[in-house]
């Protein structure tokens, strides 16, 4: 009397789909949250940032006006200048370029220009000197003392204006002198340009300047709105049937586990997809009224028709947002017991998408062939592109499309997209399924949910994701200390070095309850003695060389073009040395880091991602992962080779020696290398090196290679009998 | 009808150390029989009960439902039974109407067929007071009602309940049995859990007593008490070793 009719497939998937949409929709609080609140936040957050818009585009007017420039001269020849400069201003050719509108000067004996000055009555005072008129017209060079005004706010505006009154007045000297030589004006000008065409004055310009940006941050908080629509129902699918107890009788449903997580999928899509209507229209609506109250520019620019398109558009290239977005929410709250739960497990979605979506807007990101395959990054990226070409507005309400070059092709972009969406959508259900259907998941016990933050037993050495869990917690660490850390050099280094590495490490260390000698290999690298001082010898070879040919290297890589956080960091470097003793410079630079760094990237990551008795193919992968760490934990790009290949240099020596101490000794030397370096040459020297940006003498390069042999070698030596050694032990 | 040869059932507990559930429990439940399965709090009811409803699979050994194994074919095992858990398990913010519609719809019924089923039901389960009132504003005993009816929505030759009356009044329970066993005179092979023995003492054919994973003991009531002066209680007692009560 088996059951004759046919289960699974598409009517299963929309039976559990409609019963849990009218669930959701008989839920009014949910529904609120989820449909009603975008609709009321917009207009909150458009009527708060209205101020804020309405004087960022006043400002922009304010540099579009016309300017005015009043000047104050005193001195012998001040009014044969003023005469010189009413010349230029009245030229029948037009005023010279960057001219301001107005040029006023009063010529006054020094105190009463020092009075008006003071007052804020004259932007700008010179004191003009005798003999101007001839050195300008002769073959000298007039030195101009110019003092603005400080009784005014500073408006770099008024030095713009002086500047260009006196390149001016250089320009028309120039003229006088080729003239004078005999020879022709095209001389000093080798290039003309004219423009055709004019630029939007105004608020349009304010506009232009303004809309790219506030559609960007637009759309990254919509696809965080967006996503959030998925929450609650994604919350409710699994995690609140489990809660309510209604989750088994679902489960013995004559279909495939993929149909019912499927069945959830479509109802918490239909929620997001209405989240993100929602929103577009929200948003709409928002712009239409939000550019009645902004200067005339954006008000016209802000149009309905074409703020509809852009609402159209976003809805076609949010799709496939919506769609990962509940996709993700449903994997993510799959094994939850409660609604509580699930909610804390959501929490990093939130980041994540942030993260993701925000990364759409960085630098070039646009121009990435794969970005649109990138699930959140791409949906903005693909959005911001569209409503650029298509859906942009120029002043005279044209697309954009007919004056900008779109930074992708639209419908591949797009295809991409949602290709990738549907994949990464089909991938996140199909884990969803597995996670439902595991038994132990679905029927376990309350206490399981914090499995994963309960203090673990003593273990020898760290487990791959402690490690890896560790070096996300430096970097995050490493951000903070970066905004922490006080802008002087030393303090800074503390706290960085505190903040970044130890702090993070000992925490960790201390939560794992890891075996700190077996962990961070604080044993002798050999025995008897003769053995440990070959190794630290050997070490001490090897860092000094490592710095040498890493220095040689990066000088002939960049040639001297390098960053200004690299040239800041340097001039700080000389600086410390040069202005105090040379022992704590060198505790500072070398021993501190040496010890921090190595117990952080030889010592911890290293034993977590090489394990005990690592195979050599999982010895190698560890070295080069805490190399890459490494090199990446010094932020530098200019730095990064050289620390990389540091960092393997370091993580080969700590295997081969099974000790900590040769690493820290090399790391140590290696960073006391430029500081002995600094401290014991000549003040020509350094000037001589800095102008030049020299490469280094090759008999230095030889002699570092020449210890990087040696150290190598009586690190194998160091290391002969250790296997007997271990074993026999 | 549904038949359990050697099932075992293991956990992982806490440490990775595996616990026994179920350890080598076999009986059969023969077409149109009632068989109540008793045992007290972690006898391994519920997990019998999870497995022969395909919640769970077993560690090893075999159970059957109408032919259809719980390993190779889950899915026939679904559709030729109707499972009512402890929890009752109808949504709050839905009416009986919509949770015997959606559960049909999932076994695929057509929906004319499925409208006149529902009919059928709410008369022999007496729903119609309340069929279109949202679940949540019924007594637990209507609700048990609801569960019982959407276990019964696409006509299965088996029902399996586990401990239907834990969250029921004496009314409620009494209620409860009286269908069931108007739903064995019709045919239908059930198997109802329960730790309540007054309630199922005179209702059903044969009992299989659990404890600690295995079958302690088994049989109709007049076995089970043979040579003792008491009545069902004092025999799961007996065998179980915890004393009269």
């Amino acid at each position: 009397m088996t059951s004759p009719h046919p289960t699974g497939g598409w009517p299963a998937r929309l039976a559990i789909a409609s019963r849990d949409l009218l669930e959701f929709i008989r839920d009014r609080r949910a529904l609120f949250i989820t449909l009603v609140m975008p609709m009321a936040m917009y207009p909150l957050l458009a009527l708060s940032s209205t101020l804020g818009i309405r004087t960022a585009i006043l400002e922009l007017d304010r540099r579009q006006e016309s300017r005015q420039l009043h000047f104050v001269f005193s001195g012998a020849e001040a009014e044969a200048l003023a005469i010189r400069i009413g010349a230029l201003a009245n030229r029948s050719d037009g005023s010279p370029e960057g001219w301001p509108e107005t040029v006023t000067v009063r010529v006054v004996d020094p105190t009463s220009a020092q009075s008006l000055i003071d007052e804020g009555a004259a932007d700008a005072w010179i004191d003009v000197p005798g003999d101007s008129l001839a050195t300008l017209d002769g073959a000298g060079t007039l030195p101009l003392d110019v003092r603005l005004s400080t009784s005014r706010p500073p408006d770099r505006r008024v030095k713009e204006s002086v500047l260009a009154v006196m390149r001016g007045l250089a320009d028309e000297a120039r003229l006088t002198r080729l003239r004078r030589a005999g020879l022709p004006a095209s001389l000093i000008e080798p290039l003309r340009v004219d423009f055709t065409g004019d630029l939007p004055q105004g608020s349009a310009a304010a506009v232009r300047d303004i809309l790219p940006a506030v559609t960007a941050a637009v759309l990254v908080l919509l696809a965080l709105l967006t996503a959030t629509g998925a929450f609650y129902p994604a919350i409710d699918a699994i995690a609140g049937e489990k809660e309510r107890g209604t989750i088994e009788t679902l489960l013995i449903a004559p279909c495939p586990m993929f149909d019912v997580v499927v069945g959830k999928f479509l109802a918490v899509f239909a929620v997001t997809l209405a989240t993100l209507a929602a929103n577009a229209i929200s948003i709409v609506l928002t712009s239409t009224v939000l550019g009645r109250f902004l200067p005339g520019g954006m008000a016209a620019s802000l149009r309905a028709g074409d703020l509809a398109a852009c609402g159209l558009l976003t809805l076609i290239s949010f799709v496939g947002l919506a769609a990962v977005a509940a996709a993700l929410c449903l994997t993510v709250t799959a094994a939850a017991k409660s609604a509580k739960e699930a909610q804390n497990t959501l929490t990093p979605v939130v980041m994540l998408i942030a993260a993701l979506a925000g990364a759409a807007l960085l630098p070039g990101a646009e121009g990435r062939r794969w970005l649109p395959a990138v699930p959140f990054a791409g949906h903005v990226a693909v959005a911001k592109s569209m409503l650029s070409t298509f859906g942009g507005l120029d002043t005279d309400g044209r697309p954009q499309a007919a004056v900008a070059q779109p930074a992708m092709n639209i419908p591949l972009a797009l295809a991409t997209s949602i290709l990738s969406s549907l994949a990464i959508t089909w991938l996140l259900l199909s884990v969803t399924a597995t996670i439902v259907a595991n038994e132990e998941i679905l029927f376990r016990g309350p206490e399981e949910a914090t499995r994963g933050l309960r203090r673990p037993p003593r273990r020898g050495v760290p487990t791959i994701w402690q490690g890896c869990g560790t070096v996300a917690l430096g970097f995050a660490a490493l951000w903070y200390a970066q905004g922490l850390a006080p802008r002087a050099f030393v303090p800074a280094l503390i706290v960085q070095q505190a903040v970044a590495v130890l702090l993070p490490l000992l925490a960790v260390a201390w939560w794992q309850r890891v075996d700190a000698r077996e962990t961070f290999a604080l044993r002798w690298p050999g025995t008897p003695w003769p053995r440990t001082a070959a190794a630290v010898v050997g070490a001490a070879l090897l860092g000094g060389g490592l710095f040498v040919v890493g220095a040689a290297a990066a000088l002939a890589t960049w040639r001297g073009e390098v960053s200004a956080e690299a040239k800041q960091f340097a001039g700080q470097l000389v600086s410390l040395v040069r202005g105090g003793t040379i022992v704590p410079a060198v505790l500072l630079l070398a021993v501190m880091p040496a010890v921090c760094e190595e117990l952080f990237f030889r010592g911890w990551v290293l034993s977590a991602c090489a394990g005990r008795r690592p195979a050599p193919r999982r010895a190698a992968l560890a070295v080069v992962a805490q190399a890459a760490a490494f090199a990446a934990f010094h932020l530098l790009p200019e730095r990064m080779p050289q620390t990389f290949m540091m960092g393997l240099v370091l993580g080969m020596m700590t295997l081969a020696t099974g000790s900590l101490l040769p690493a820290i000794v090399a790391h140590a030397v290696h960073n006391a290398t430029p500081v002995l370096l600094v401290a014991t040459a000549t003040a020509a020297d350094l000037e001589s090196s800095a102008q030049a940006a020299a490469c280094l003498p090759p008999w230095s390069v030889a002699a570092a290679l020449g210890c990087l042999a040696v150290g190598t070698a009586l690190i194998v030596v160091s290391r002969q009998g250790r296997h007997t050694e271990t074993d026999g032990t | 009808m549904i038949e359990i040869c050697d099932l075992v059932k293991e956990y992982r507990a806490g440490g990775g150390k595996a616990v026994r559930a179920v350890d080598g429990v076999s009986f059969h439940v023969a077409d149109g029989e009632m068989v109540g399965l008793l045992g007290g709090n972690g006898a391994g009811k519920t997990t019998t009960m999870r497995i022969v409803a395909t919640l769970l699979a077993p560690t090893s050994g075999v159970a059957r439902v109408a032919g259809h194994d719980v390993r190779t074919d889950p899915i026939g095992v679904r559709r030729s039974l109707g499972y009512v858990s402890a929890t009752t398990g109808v949504p709050d913010r839905l009416s009986p109407r919509e949770v015997l519609d959606s559960s049909g719809r999932l076994h695929g019924i057509d929906r004319r067929v499925l409208a006149d089923r529902i009919a059928d039901l709410s008369a022999s389960l007496d729903l119609g007071g309340f069929i279109d009132r949202p679940c949540g504003r019924l007594s637990s005993g209507q609700r048990q009602r609801v569960s019982l009816a959407r276990a019964l929505v696409h006509d299965p030759p088996a029902l399996v309940l586990d401990e239907p009356t834990s969250t029921l009044d004496v009314v409620g329970a009494r209620d409860l049995f009286a269908m069931l066993q108007s739903l064995r005179a019709a045919g239908r092979t059930i198997l109802v859990s329960t730790h309540r023995l007054h309630e199922i003492e005179h209702r059903c054919d044969r009992f299989v007593v659990i404890d600690a994973g295995r079958i302690v003991a088994s049989g109709s009531r007049a076995e089970l008490v043979a040579g003792r002066t008491g009545g069902l209680e004092e025999a799961f007692f007996a065998t179980i070793g915890g004393g009269a009560a």
